[in-house]
C-alpha cells in the first residue's frame, strides 16, 4: 500500500547505492552488499551516521531555552550576564554550561541555525517532539513511536519509549497505544503503581482466580482488543516479575554517582535514562521545564543552566565510560529560543525565528558547529534547518529511511521528519 | 381495506399512529401494505422536503436490496414466529405475539406496527394458545409507531445481511441486555439492585420501560456530554482562560433536549463574550486557528474529509483547496477574539506586584473572549497558493460545497443563495447563512453524520467509517440503512433522546454481541452490536457507582456562573480600583480550585491535596471523595481530567484532536488497574460494593452480591463454586471485587 509512495523503486535505489559506492569507495558493491541494497528499504549509503544510534536520549528543554546564553553565545550587544566561554573544540559556549565546555566540546555537535515559525510552548513543544505541525485532526507520532512501528521493539519486557518527567502525550500518535511512552513522572518515585496492591501470596490466589473466572469470557469473545488486554496483563506480570523492572530504580546507584548527576529531577532522569538505555529501551525522553525566562534570565540560567550542565556532562561520561556513546545519541533541544534583546524585566522573550540544538555520541561528528546565526542571534546567518530537518537527522542515526511512507489509518500519508533533510554534516 | 385493518379496526393502541415513519424507499412499497399510512407519512411533516428527500433516497440500492428477499418470508421478525390470529367474528390476522398485560394483547403484524387489543376479541382457541405462549422478540414495546419505526430498522439491518447470507444473533439474555443498555444511556452499569429489579421484573414491557426511564434519566445527559466533549474538543483551559461558561451551556443544551440541529446552528453563529454567552466558546476555543476550526467543524458535522484541502487540493477526494477557502470565506467577516484595550493597566505591575499584575492580565484575557461580525469578508488565498484557478493573496468570495450534481436545489441552498444575494455590502450575516445551511434538515450530509455518530456510539460501529468521512455515503456497510437513519433523525427532528431511544428499541440492539472478529475489510453488517471497550468515562462512572451507588448524580459541578460573575468586567471604562476589586473577588475562586493552571493542578495533586477543582469544603454541593479519588461524575470533573487521573490512563481525550478518546490498553494502564487508586477504593469497606459483600455471611451470597455489582448477572455454578473455594481458601470480599474489577468482563461490554 505504500509502494506507490515510494520515491524510489527498489532498481533505483540500488543503482543509486551502487553509483555512491563507486564514487565514495571507488569500488563496485561487493555481491552480497549488494544483494542487501536491493532489499534493505533503508538508504544506508544516502548519508552518513545511518543506524549507528542504537538508542537515543531525547532532552526536552521547555519554555523556550536561550540559545544566546547555552549554544549559541554573543559577545556583541545581546550578550547576557555571562561571558562566553572558549572551548577544546574551537567554538564557545554559554557561560552558564563549564562543564561541558571543559569537556565534552569534541563530543558535541551544536546546529545554530535552527528556525521555526511557531513561537507558542504548546504547539512549539508539539512541533520538537514530532516533527510536525500540530493540528486538530491528527496526532503525530514521536521518533519512540516511529522507531517501534518501523524497527520493532527494542526489549521484550522493557517498554520501547519511556519519558521521564512528563506526560505520555505527544508520543504514539497515530499509531497503536502500545507505541505509547511510559511515563515515570518522579525518577526517585520510579515505575508508578508497579508495587502489588496485595502481598505476593494473596496476589497470586487472585491472579489464579481472575484466570479461571474470566476464562470462559475471553475464550468467548475473538477479538483483537479483548486479546490485546490479555496481552498487556501478560506483559505488565511479566515486567513486575522481571529482573529489568530494576532498571526503574534508582536507589540501586551508588550515591556518589548519583551525585555527580545532580540530585533534581533532570539530573536524576538522566541517570535513570542511562539505566534504561543500559538494558535495551530504544528511546528515553528527559524532560525539564523552567526555560520560559520573560523575567530575570540571569538567576534563572544560573539554576537552569547549572542544572543540565552538571546532568549532561554526567550522562556524557557515563555513558563514554560504559561504552555506551557509541551506540547512544544524546539529542539536546527546546521549542524555541529566546530573543536577543534583554526585555525591561531582565528577560529575555520568545524567539523562534532562529535557535540552537546540539546532539552527540552515536553516530555524531564531534566538534561540530553547523550553520550559525547573526551577530545578535536574531536570525539565520547560513545553513537554515528547520524542526523537520532536525528529526529527519535523528530519525536517519537511528536507522529510519525518512523518504519511507507510512499511512495513518485515517489513510494519510506520513513520513519520519515530514520531508525534511537529513543534515549530513552533523553525522559521522 | 385491508384485511389487517379491518381485523384491527375498533379500540386498538391507537386509532393512528401520530408520528409516521420514513421509508427506505418507494420501492418497497408492498411491505408497508396500509395505504393510509402511507398517506399520512407524506403529509404529516414537511411535507415538500420530504418528498425530495423520498426521491432522493439511493432507489437504486435499495431496489435492488428489497427485491431480493421473497416478500412471503417474515423479514421483520425473524425470532418471531408469524401466527395466523382468528377473532370473534372468524376475520384472521398474520402477527407475532408480543405479550398481554393487563387483560390485552399485544400483536406485531408484519409492517412491524404493533396492535393492542382486548383479549377477549380472539377467539377461544387462540385465548387459550396466547396464555401459553411466550412472548416473542422484545416484549411490549411503549408505543406502537415506534416499534414500528424500530421494525423498519431490523429490516434493513436483515436486508443486509441476508444479501450477505449471514444470520443476525440471537436477542441478547435480559442480564445482557441490562448492562448494556445502562452504559449506552445512562453511562454507566447499574447498581446491584437495579439489576435485581429488572431481572425479578415479570412484565412483558420492561426493557421497553427501563428504556425510556434511562432515556430521561441525568446520566443520559451527563453520557452525552461526554461524547460530545470528545467530538468538540472541549476543555476548561484554552486561550489563557477558563471555558466553564461554554461547558455549562453545552450541559444545559442537552439537559432541556435542546434539538441538535439548534444546539450546532447557534454554535457557529453565536456572537457576544464568552463570559455572557457560552455558546461563543466553540469558535473562541480556536481563536487564530480559523482554517483548522472550518476543517474540524466540516468533518464533526458533516462527514466532509476535507482536512487535506486545508494546505492542498485532496490527493483522493475531490476537495480542492479553492472549496476549503470559499467555505471559509463565511466566516471571514467575524473577529473571533477581540484584543481588549486595556488602559488601566499600565503601571500596575508596580502597584499590585507581579502576582497580581498576571492575575490582572488574565483578567483581560478572558473579558478580550468575544465574536464580533464586521462587515466584510478579509479572506485571501494562502501565501503558497499554487493553483491556476487563483493566486496568493486573493480575496475569496463564499461559496458553499455540494456532494451532487442536484444538491443545489435544495432549499438549504436556495436559502443560502438568496441570503448572500441579501447581503450586498454588509457581509456581517455570511457565518449566520453558513450555520443555517450545514444545519439545515435537508443539509444533504448534517443528519446522516449525527445519526451514524450515535448509531456507533450504541452498536460500536459507524455504518459508515470513520464518521469523519461521509463523502460517499454507498461506500457504507449499508448504504439504504445509512440513508434511512438520516431520514429518520430529520422525522424525529433532531431530538437525540427520541434517536438513542429508537436505536435501543431495535432487535438488532437487543441482540448478542458479535463474538467472532472480521476478517481483514470484511464490512460489518451488525448482527448484533460489537465487543466493546467501555469510554474511559463510562469506566470511571461504573467505578464511581459501585463506590457510592446512585449517588453519583447528586454532585453536579456548577461552574460557569460563578466565573464569569467574578470575571466580567467592561474592561475598557475599567480603573484601577475596579481591577483591584476584581482581583479580590478572584481569590474566592482561586479557593475552590477554578483558576488553577494545568501545571499547578498537576503540583498540588502530587502534594496529595489531590482534586480541588470540585472540593469545596465551605460548599454543602460537595462531592465524596475517597482515597483522594473525587467521586462523581466525569462529567463534573475537570474537563479533560488530569494527566495521571483514572480517566486520562484509560482513555480519555486530551481534548486535542477530535474524537481521540481511546479504547486501547497500555501497560501503565493495566497498572493502574491492578495497583492504582480505583481498586484500593472499590476494595475498601466504605465501598458501597464490598461493604454489601462485607454484610453479607454466606461465602455464596457474596460472591452473588459481587457479581451482581460487577457483572450485572448471577455467577454460573462452576464460577460459584471457584469464588466459593477462593473465599474459603483465604481470600476476602476486597479480594474477590480486585478480580472482578481487573476482568475483561468488567471493561468489555457485550
Amino acid at each position: 500500500m505504500n509502494q506507490p509512495f515510494n520515491s524510489l523503486n527498489p532498481v533505483g535505489r540500488r543503482l543509486f547505492a551502487e553509483r555512491l559506492a563507486q564514487s565514495v569507495l571507488g569500488v563496485s558493491l561487493l555481491p552480497h552488499l549488494s544483494a542487501l541494497a536491493q532489499e534493505a528499504p533503508a538508504p544506508a549509503a544516502k548519508a552518513p551516521g545511518f543506524g549507528k544510534a542504537k538508542a537515543v536520549i531525547w532532552l526536552q528543554m521547555t519554555g523556550g531555552m536561550s540559545h544566546i546564553d547555552t549554544l549559541d553565545p554573543k559577545r556583541g550587544e545581546s550578550k547576557g550576564a555571562r561571558d562566553p566561554i572558549a572551548t577544546k573544540a574551537g567554538y564557545e559556549l554559554g557561560g552558564y554550561l563549564p562543564k561541558l565546555a571543559a569537556s565534552h566540546s569534541e563530543k558535541m555537535a551544536i546546529i545554530r541555525s535552527m528556525s521555526s515559525k511557531t513561537g507558542v510552548h504548546a504547539s512549539g513543544q508539539y512541533l520538537m517532539r514530532t516533527g510536525y505541525e500540530q493540528r486538530g485532526t491528527i496526532q503525530h507520532p514521536s521518533l519512540g513511536a516511529w522507531a517501534q512501528e518501523l524497527l520493532g521493539k527494542s526489549h521484550k519486557t522493557l517498554p520501547s519509549s519511556v519519558c521521564v518527567n512528563r506526560n505520555p502525550d505527544h508520543g504514539n500518535g497515530f499509531f497503536s497505544a502500545a507505541y505509547s511512552p511510559l511515563p515515570i513522572h518522579d525518577p526517585d518515585a520510579g515505575l508508578q503503581y508497579s508495587t502489588f496492591a496485595a502481598s505476593s501470596e494473596v496476589m497470586d490466589k487472585r491472579l489464579a482466580l481472575l484466570n479461571k473466572i474470566d476464562g470462559g469470557f475471553r475464550a468467548k469473545f475473538k477479538d483483537s482488543n479483548l486479546k490485546a488486554y490479555s496481552d498487556f496483563y501478560d506483559d505488565t506480570l511479566k515486567l513486575l516479575s522481571s529482573e529489568d523492572l530494576a532498571a526503574f530504580k534508582l536507589t540501586d546507584e551508588q550515591d556518589e554517582q548519583r551525585e555527580a548527576y545532580g540530585r533534581n529531577k533532570f539530573g536524576q532522569g538522566c541517570m535513570l535514562a542511562r539505566r534504561l538505555v543500559e538494558r535495551g529501551v530504544r528511546f528515553v525522553e528527559v524532560t525539564q521545564g523552567g526555560w520560559d525566562m520573560h523575567n530575570d534570565i540571569d538567576d534563572e540560567m544560573q539554576e537552569n543552566g547549572g542544572i543540565i550542565d552538571v546532568a549532561i556532562s554526567a550522562l556524557l561520561e557515563d555513558l563514554h565510560n560504559r561504552g555506551l556513546l557509541q551506540s547512544t545519541m544524546i539529542v539536546l533541544c527546546s521549542e524555541f529560543g529566546r530573543g536577543p534583546r534583554i526585555n525591561s524585566r531582565s528577560g529575555r522573550d520568545h524567539h523562534p525565528k532562529v535557535f540552537s540544538t546540539m546532539l552527540a555520541g552515536a553516530g555524531v561528528r564531534g566538534g561540530t558547529i553547523y550553520g550559525s546565526s547573526d551577530k545578535d542571534g536574531n536570525s539565520v546567518a547560513d545553513k537554515q534547518s528547520t524542526i523537520q530537518d532536525f528529526h529527519s537527522t535523528v530519525g536517519h542515526a537511528m536507522g529510519m529511511d525518512v523518504d519511507h511512507v507510512t499511512m495513518s489509518p485515517s489513510n494519510r500519508p506520513f513520513t519520519v521528519g515530514d520531508k525534511g533533510k537529513v543534515i549530513a554534516d552533523v553525522l559521522a | 381495506m385491508s384485511s389487517i385493518e379491518n381485523f384491527l379496526r375498533g379500540p386498538s393502541f391507537v386509532s393512528a399512529p401520530n408520528a409516521s415513519v420514513s421509508r427506505f424507499s418507494n420501492n418497497d412499497r408492498n411491505l408497508f401494505p396500509s395505504p393510509s399510512f402511507h398517506r399520512r407519512s407524506l403529509t404529516s411533516m414537511h411535507s415538500s422536503f420530504l418528498t425530495r428527500l423520498l426521491v432522493a433516497l439511493p432507489a437504486l440500492a435499495l431496489a435492488a436490496l428489497a427485491t431480493a428477499v421473497p416478500l412471503d418470508q417474515p423479514v421483520i421478525a425473524p425470532s418471531g414466529v408469524l401466527r395466523l390470529w382468528t377473532d370473534t367474528t372468524g376475520r384472521q390476522v398474520e402477527a407475532t405475539f408480543r405479550g398481554i398485560e393487563n387483560g390485552e394483547i399485544y400483536l406485531q403484524t408484519r409492517n412491524g406496527f404493533v396492535y393492542r387489543l382486548p383479549l377477549s376479541r380472539l377467539s377461544p382457541e387462540d385465548q387459550k394458545m396466547a396464555a401459553q405462549l411466550k412472548p416473542e422478540g422484545l416484549g411490549i414495546p411503549r408505543d406502537p409507531s415506534l416499534a414500528q419505526a424500530a421494525a423498519v430498522i431490523d429490516k434493513g439491518v436483515l436486508l443486509g445481511l441476508e444479501k450477505a447470507k449471514q444470520q443476525p444473533n440471537p436477542l441478547a439474555s435480559d442480564e445482557q441486555f441490562i448492562r448494556r443498555v445502562y452504559l449506552d444511556l445512562n453511562g454507566r452499569i447499574p447498581t446491584r439492585e437495579e439489576t435485581i429489579a429488572f431481572l425479578e421484573d415479570k412484565s412483558d414491557s420492561k426493557r421497553a420501560k427501563v428504556i425510556d426511564k434511562l432515556i430521561q434519566s441525568e446520566g443520559f445527559s451527563s453520557h452525552l456530554f461526554n461524547y460530545f466533549s470528545d467530538m468538540l474538543r472541549l476543555a476548561h483551559d484554552a486561550q489563557k482562560a477558563k471555558f466553564y461558561t461554554y461547558e455549562e451551556w453545552f450541559k444545559n443544551q442537552l439537559a432541556a433536549n435542546r434539538p441538535y440541529n439548534e444546539i450546532v446552528r447557534e454554535l457557529l453563529s453565536a456572537d457576544g463574550k464568552l463570559l455572557e454567552n457560552g455558546a461563543t466558546g466553540y469558535l473562541l476555543r480556536d481563536r487564530g486557528m480559523r482554517l483548522d476550526n472550518l476543517s474540524l467543524t466540516l468533518s464533526s458535522f458533516l462527514g466532509a474529509n476535507v482536512a487535506c484541502a486545508q494546505c492542498h487540493d485532496h490527493p483522493f477526494a475531490d476537495w480542492t483547496q479553492k472549496q476549503f477557502f470559499q467555505m471559509a470565506a463565511f466566516f471571514g467577516a467575524s473577529e473571533v477574539g477581540v484584543k481588549a484595550r486595556t488602559p488601566a493597566l499600565r503601571g500596575l505591575r508596580e502597584e499590585l506586584g507581579n502576582a497580581a499584575f498576571q492575575q490582572a492580565r488574565r483578567l483581560m484575557d478572558v473579558n478580550s473572549l468575544l465574536i464580533r461580525d464586521g462587515s466584510a469578508n478579509d479572506l485571501t488565498l494562502p501565501n503558497d497558493y499554487k493553483y491556476k484557478d487563483g493566486k496568493p493573496g486573493d480575496p475569496v468570495a463564499p461559496a458553499l460545497v455540494t456532494w451532487g450534481p442536484n444538491d443545489h436545489r435544495l432549499r438549504c441552498y436556495q436559502d443560502a443563495e438568496a441570503g448572500l444575494k441579501k447581503l450586498g455590502k454588509d457581509e456581517g450575516a455570511l457565518r449566520d447563512i453558513f450555520a443555517r445551511w450545514m444545519t439545515s434538515p435537508d443539509n444533504p450530509r448534517f443528519a446522516m453524520t449525527i445519526a451514524n455518530r450515535l448509531w456507533k456510539l450504541v452498536f460500536g460501529v459507524g455504518l459508515k467509517e470513520p464518521v469523519t468521512d461521509l463523502d460517499d455515503p454507498n461506500a457504507a456497510s449499508n448504504p439504504a440503512l445509512l440513508h434511512h437513519l438520516g431520514n429518520e433523525m430529520v422525522r424525529l427532528k433532531f431530538d437525540l433522546r427520541a434517536f438513542m431511544r429508537l436505536l435501543c428499541n431495535t432487535q438488532t440492539y437487543q441482540r448478542e454481541a458479535v463474538t467472532r472478529e472480521l476478517e481483514l475489510g470484511e464490512a460489518f453488517l451488525f448482527p448484533g452490536p460489537i465487543l466493546r471497550r467501555m469510554t474511559a468515562e463510562q469506566a470511571w462512572d461504573s467505578c464511581v457507582t459501585l463506590a457510592i451507588g446512585e449517588k453519583i448524580d447528586a454532585f453536579k459541578a456548577k461552574r460557569g456562573e460563578a466565573y464569569a460573575q467574578v470575571m466580567n468586567m467592561n474592561v475598557a471604562e475599567a480603573d484601577v480600583e475596579a481591577i483591584k476589586e476584581k482581583l479580590t473577588a478572584m481569590q474566592s475562586l482561586r479557593k475552590k480550585g477554578m483558576l488553577e493552571t494545568k501545571g499547578k493542578a498537576k503540583a498540588k495533586a502530587k502534594r496529595k491535596a489531590a482534586p480541588t477543582m470540585a472540593e469545596d469544603e465551605t460548599d454543602a454541593q460537595s462531592p465524596e471523595t475517597l482515597d483522594g479519588l473525587v467521586l462523581a461524575r466525569a462529567s463534573e470533573l475537570r474537563q479533560p481530567e488530569r494527566d495521571n487521573h483514572f480517566l486520562r490512563m484509560f482513555g480519555q481525550s486530551d481534548r486535542q484532536i477530535c474524537d481521540s478518546n481511546s479504547l486501547e490498553g497500555s501497560v501503565p494502564q493495566v497498572l493502574m488497574l491492578m495497583n492504582g487508586e480505583a481498586q484500593s477504593v472499590l476494595g475498601s469497606s466504605s465501598a458501597r460494593v464490598t461493604a454489601t459483600a462485607m454484610g453479607m455471611t454466606k461465602p455464596e451470597e457474596k460472591v452473588e452480591a459481587l457479581y451482581l455489582s460487577f457483572f450485572s448477572r448471577r455467577p454460573s455454578a462452576g464460577e460459584l463454586g471457584e469464588a466459593v473455594a477462593a473465599l474459603n481458601g483465604g481470600l476476602q470480599s476486597a479480594d474477590l471485587a480486585w478480580v472482578l474489577f481487573n476482568a475483561r468482563e468488567f471493561v468489555f461490554v457485550q
